[in-house]
């Protein structure tokens, strides 16, 4: 495993100015190693998911920074941080976001056509279950089979790190737990680095790293020494 | 790996079929009407070029009083100008020594007899004979006696031989100082000291009869027919149907006017008091059109027709012959500037040659100003760029709807764009994508388009040339211009405006798609609102929540009631006009006679009760267009003024009779036409001399029909150099019958000034009802695309008020009513601005003409030009009000994130 691969440092991010200036992220640092199963836990305005939005150059540090495998994100300009989103991240969003008018195994083409190694296509519908389903449409799935197809677009990508945002804030119990033997699989299988923001406490005991945010600092830098499979989790 | 994204354009072609079906249409049914259009008129402008050339078409033609002499046409053919010193010195000197002849045969007679007188006195007085009778008959005895002696005697003499010498020398001088005194005025009237070169020509005669024609042998004649013969070397002409005549009762006419008129091959018809038998449908290459006159407003295809009959079959009619010369130039002039000069440079040989060789001019028209040659390939041309514009206008329409039914889908799936931008969609690829809609659309409109252009609207659009010009036949060629005009300017234009919107929407970044964050108001407050009740506040929301697309449909609105005010406004202005023709023609009858003179020298004089005399002159006003190589000369950059001499208390023309030197009244149509004022000074110049005269304007006389002015008789013959006395022909109330044919000109009656309207009704009469529907169509499609717009972007805050209980009803009046007041309130503007503006095109359409008539719309036709677009929408609230219906309640709970 390597140490470094995600290294934040000194992350500070605020929104508004003047009195209704509010910091969001005050001073981050951590690093993460690559395959690491990471989970970013906090309750809500935590800052998990701004975080979460810079790691994934979709958003901007005041100052600080993100470091990928040694490539810093604020060096990069918006074609480069858009082809280091192509090339090395996967993106799993709490809503599906799916495309309505392409059936799931199109949808998870979307991912594969953005890889230069993609994964097999059929392969993912099997590994996240969706074989049969692979010619339905979005408004024909439940929520779950949903969220499998989002995970199948990103995980096909075969990214350097699969971001979760919440990946079963809109699911039921039995669903969720489904999800996230998926997210669990795939970083297993295709040794994916897997970053996943939540506020669900049960969720840390199945990461190898468990970050523990409040007021836009980390509060707890912990990694488990045993990890409860997905399955095995209550909450 | 194909981008997976392309997959859902055929499916969103499928799942939106019938708003793309109705793009696609309107698409297919504009590009195709209008590469119809270009390719018929790129084939019929290609077929009348050909023409030209094989019908060997006239560089232009004059017209003599008198039938030339062979050494007119030799000189007028070499195009140099003669001498005209030299002719006015040899006139004078002939006058002169006839007048010096008269003046020594006088002198010498009354010398001789006072010689004989003074001899035989002397020898009565040395005879003492005092008788004075007696003295008398011996002079008259002698005078008879020696009377012719002596005079040959006295010729002989030294005395009268000097003194007839000095009598010519004295004349001669006396005509050369004359000549010298005038020379000036005598170079400017014909430009003799401007730069000329020698235009050579070959001249043709090309003489023909105006003849009564009478098509349905009723007895009554229907029109003139100008009858030319069948061994003419130029101007020839291209046979629709049937063959040339053969025999002396054989007739060729022209093809639109026997289709006009209903005459067919075989049929008989009477032209002047001969029978014919029609064998042949033609047009005459220098006919296009059939304007009987070249400053005619408009051509005639009723009224007047042209036609060839065999030389004997013309030498058996009676009415005076036209003695017209074509020519075509030895060296054809390389553009319209040499053309100008060629005829400018002969018409200086013409004037010359006749004045020197005893003729006179009646007419002349170089070729390029002749409307009966130019203005069907001229107007078939500005046919297009209208057309053209008109499509760029709706293309440019279409592709807001698309930008702004993009800008919706956008907005509608940002989160999934945010998404596919946080996984490493580049913003290239996504405009990319929503780029293909549109451009495949366009792309499948004017392919089926084009299909269309070239096939059914081509011979459309041929048809219609058909219907108004009397067209050579014509083939279908290839027209780059239309593939130019009708599929690359709208895939360009339809490519740009979305390409902006496009590229302006998606500049968001992914986390603001994501946070469905679009709008880009700094606004951080919402608008505040009138304390109206809550429905009308809802209502004034949703107004500026889709303001955007409120400017499109305002936009199209008044375009389309432009179109409307166009449609109906054409119409009824040319009825309008109809209508009133009668009642603008001061006298029913114009008499234009050949001379105010017979051939004995005698006034011509009528019987008839309301005849009255009037003086004619035509001369031109120059229409403020810097860029015409017309003005100065021929009519057709000009504008052609008839000036009106009127006796004292004429019962036609009510004229002051104290109107100042150099003041006349203007025509009703010429103050408006160019916004005179009493007191303008107005510079008329005369069409074949460089000559110009000033007159003030003092009033108007109420007279739509034509562009006039009008001044006393004494000042009309006073300004034109006319004897006392003179006129160039009779007003009158009643037909004149007492006149001999041969010495009338011409007869203007309202028939002349309804022709336009009748022709105009008739060419494009059809087309202009059928645009009538298409832009009811038309308007009804753009609602309804804007409406679907306004709706499929607020489905999800209408299935929420579904939600919180809001009936249908109530819903309906939300999201239907700001957009019924928006379209009512437009439909009002755009009605105002489309009428305010079609008086204005209107206007500088008719400058381009010559003669004038106003814009007219009908009070029915504001109302219906309102109420058509008021129904489509109708028809498109219901479509709306199901479609309302049709949102299910869970829309808004999909769309929860």
């Amino acid at each position: 495993m390597n140490e470094g691969f995600l290294e934040i440092r000194d992350l500070r991010k605020s929104f508004g100015s003047g009195e209704a200036k509010q910091d969001v992220l005050r001073g981050m640092n951590f690093t993460v190693g690559k395959g690491e199963f990471c989970v970013l836990l906090g309750p809500s305005g935590s800052g998990k998911s701004t975080l979460l939005n810079i790691i994934g150059g979709i958003d901007t540090p005041d100052s600080g920074f993100v470091s990928i495998g040694g490539d810093k994100l604020e060096d990069m300009d918006e074609k480069q941080l858009t082809l280091y989103r192509r090339k090395h991240l996967g993106y799993v969003f709490q809503m599906y976001n799916l495309i309505p008018n392409l059936n799931v195994k199109e949808n998870i083409e979307v991912g594969a056509y953005l890889s230069d190694h993609p994964l097999d296509v059929e392969e993912v519908l099997t590994t996240l279950g969706l074989q049969e389903h692979k010619y339905k449409y979005p408004n024909q799935l439940s929520g779950g089979q949903q969220q499998r197809v989002s995970i199948g677009r990103a995980v096909v990508k075969n990214p350097d790190i699969l971001m979760c945002d919440e990946p079963t804030g809109a699911l039921d119990y039995k669903t969720s737990k489904e999800i996230l033997a998926l997210i669990e699989d795939c970083n297993r299988k295709y040794g994916s680095t897997v970053i996943m923001v939540t506020h669900n406490e049960a969720i840390k005991y199945m990461a190898d790293h468990v970050i523990k945010l409040r007021d836009g600092v980390v509060r707890h830098n912990d990694r488990n020494e045993t990890k409860i499979p997905a399955s095995e989790l209550e909450w | 790996m194909k981008n997976p994204l392309i997959k859902r354009v055929p499916r969103e072609l499928a799942t939106d079929w019938h708003k793309y079906l109705v793009i696609i249409v309107f698409l297919v049914l504009m590009i195709g009407l209008i590469s119809g259009m270009y390719v018929g008129h790129d084939s019929m402008l290609a077929a009348i070029r050909d023409g030209r050339q094989t019908l060997r078409l006239e560089d232009g033609s004059f017209e003599l009083t008198k039938k030339a002499s062979p050494d007119l046409l030799e000189s007028i053919g070499s195009g140099e100008m003669a001498d005209v010193r030299q002719y006015y010195i040899e006139k004078g000197i002939r006058e002169a020594d006839g007048e010096v002849e008269k003046a020594m045969e006088e002198a010498l007679d009354s010398r001789v007899r006072e010689a004989i007188e003074q001899g035989v006195r002397t020898q009565c007085e040395a005879f003492g004979i005092t008788d004075e009778d007696m003295i008398l008959a011996q002079i008259d005895a002698a005078i008879e006696e020696n009377y012719d002696s002596a005079i040959e005697e006295a010729r002989a003499s030294e005395e009268y031989r000097t003194a007839s010498e000095e009598a010519y020398e004295e004349a001669h001088k006396a005509v050369e100082e004359a000549v010298e005194e005038e020379w000036d005025k005598i170079a400017e009237e014909y430009g003799l000291e401007d730069a000329f070169s020698p235009v050579p020509v070959s001249v043709y005669e090309d003489f023909y009869r105006d003849e009564t024609e009478d098509h349905d042998l009723d007895g009554t004649p229907d029109g003139t027919v100008r009858v030319f013969r069948s061994d003419s070397a130029v101007n020839l002409a291209s046979f629709n149907a049937g063959r040339a005549p053969e025999t002396d009762t054989e007739i060729a006419i022209d093809r639109m006017h026997a289709s006009n008129v209903g005459v067919e091959l075989g049929d008989r018809i009477s032209v002047g008091d001969r029978e014919f038998t029609v064998v042949g449908l033609l047009s005459y290459v220098h006919y296009l059109t059939l304007h009987q006159s070249n400053t005619d407003l408009m051509f005639d295809a009723f009224g007047f027709d042209v036609a060839m009959v065999t030389p004997e079959g013309f030498d058996a009619l009676h009415s005076r012959v036209h003695y017209n010369y074509a020519f075509r130039y030895e060296e054809s002039p390389a553009d319209k500037v040499e053309k100008a000069e060629y005829a400018e440079n002969f018409l200086k040989a013409l004037l010359t040659q006749t004045l020197t060789k005893d003729n006179e001019i009646d007419g002349y028209l170089p070729e390029y100003l002749r409307q009966a040659s130019n203005f069907a390939p001229s107007d078939i041309e500005g046919d297009t760029s209208a057309t053209g514009i008109l499509c760029y206008i709706l293309i440019g329409v279409i592709a807001f709807i698309f930008a702004i039914t993009i800008s919706n889908t956008i907005d509608r799936e940002a989160s999934v764009i945010g998404t596919l931008r946080a996984s490493g969609y580049s913003k290239r690829e996504l405009v990319i994508h929503y780029m293909s809609m549109p451009l495949i659309v366009t792309l499948i409109g004017a392919a089926l388009g084009n299909l269309l252009g070239y096939t059914l609207f081509q011979t459309t659009a041929v048809n219609l040339y058909y219907e108004s010009y009397s067209l050579p036949r014509c083939t279908p060629i290839w027209s780059s211009e239309a593939l130019i005009k009708t599929t690359i300017i709208p895939l360009v234009l339809m490519f740009f405006i979305n390409l902006i919107v496009i590229i302006r929407k998606l500049q968001l970044s992914p986390l603001r798609f994501l946070r469905h964050d679009l709008s880009r108001s700094k606004r951080t407050k919402a608008r505040r609102l009138p304390s109206w009740s809550f429905l009308g506040r809802f209502r004034l929301r949703i107004l500026f929540q889709n303001m955007p697309n409120y400017l499109v449909l305002i936009f199209g609105v008044i375009f389309i009631e432009l179109m409307m005010c166009f449609a109906f406004g054409l119409p009824d202005s040319l009825d309008h006009y109809g209508e009133i023709a009668s009642d603008m023609v001061f006298s029913p009858y114009q008499y234009m006679l050949m001379g105010y003179k017979d051939s004995d020298g005698n006034v011509i004089e009528t019987d008839g009760s309301s005849a009255e005399p009037f003086g004619y002159e035509t001369l031109l006003y120059p229409k403020a267009r810097k860029d015409s190589v017309r003005s100065g000369m021929g009519s057709g950059g000009d504008e052609s003024v008839t000036v009106y001499g009127i006796v004292h208390g004429s019962t036609y023309v009510d004229l002051p009779a104290d109107l100042p030197e150099g003041h006349g009244l203007v025509s009703t149509a010429f103050q408006k036409k160019f916004g005179l004022k009493v007191g303008d000074e107005i510079t008329l110049k005369a069409e074949y001399e460089n000559r110009s005269y000033a007159f003030t304007v003092d009033g108007t006389v109420d007279y739509e029909g034509g562009i006039a002015l009008f001044l006393n008789m004494e000042e009309f013959n006073r300004v034109f150099e006319k004897k006392e006395g003179e006129f160039s022909g009779f007003f009158s109330r009643e037909e004149i019958t007492d006149i001999d044919e041969q010495q009338i000109a011409m007869v203007i009656t309202a028939e002349d000034i309804t022709k336009v309207t009748r022709q105009l009704q008739h060419s494009i009469g059809g087309i202009v009802s059928l645009f009538k529907y298409v832009l009811t169509i038309l308007a009804a499609a753009l609602i309804y695309l804007l409406a679907k717009i306004i709706i499929e972007r607020n489905e999800s805050a209408i299935s929420m008020v579904k939600i919180l209980g809001f009936q249908n009803r109530e819903i309906g009046s939300l999201y239907i009513l700001p957009t019924a007041l928006v379209v009512i309130l437009c439909t009002g503007i755009g009605f105002v601005a489309g009428y305010l503006l079609m008086i204005r095109i209107f206007r500088i359409f008719m400058l381009r003409m010559d003669g004038y008539f106003a814009f007219f719309m009908r009070h029915s036709s504001m109302f219906l030009s309102m109420a058509y677009l008021l129904l489509g929408y109708m028809a498109v609230s219901v479509v709306d009000f199901l479609r309302i219906r049709r949102i299910p309640l869970d829309v808004a709970l999909k769309n929860m994130d």
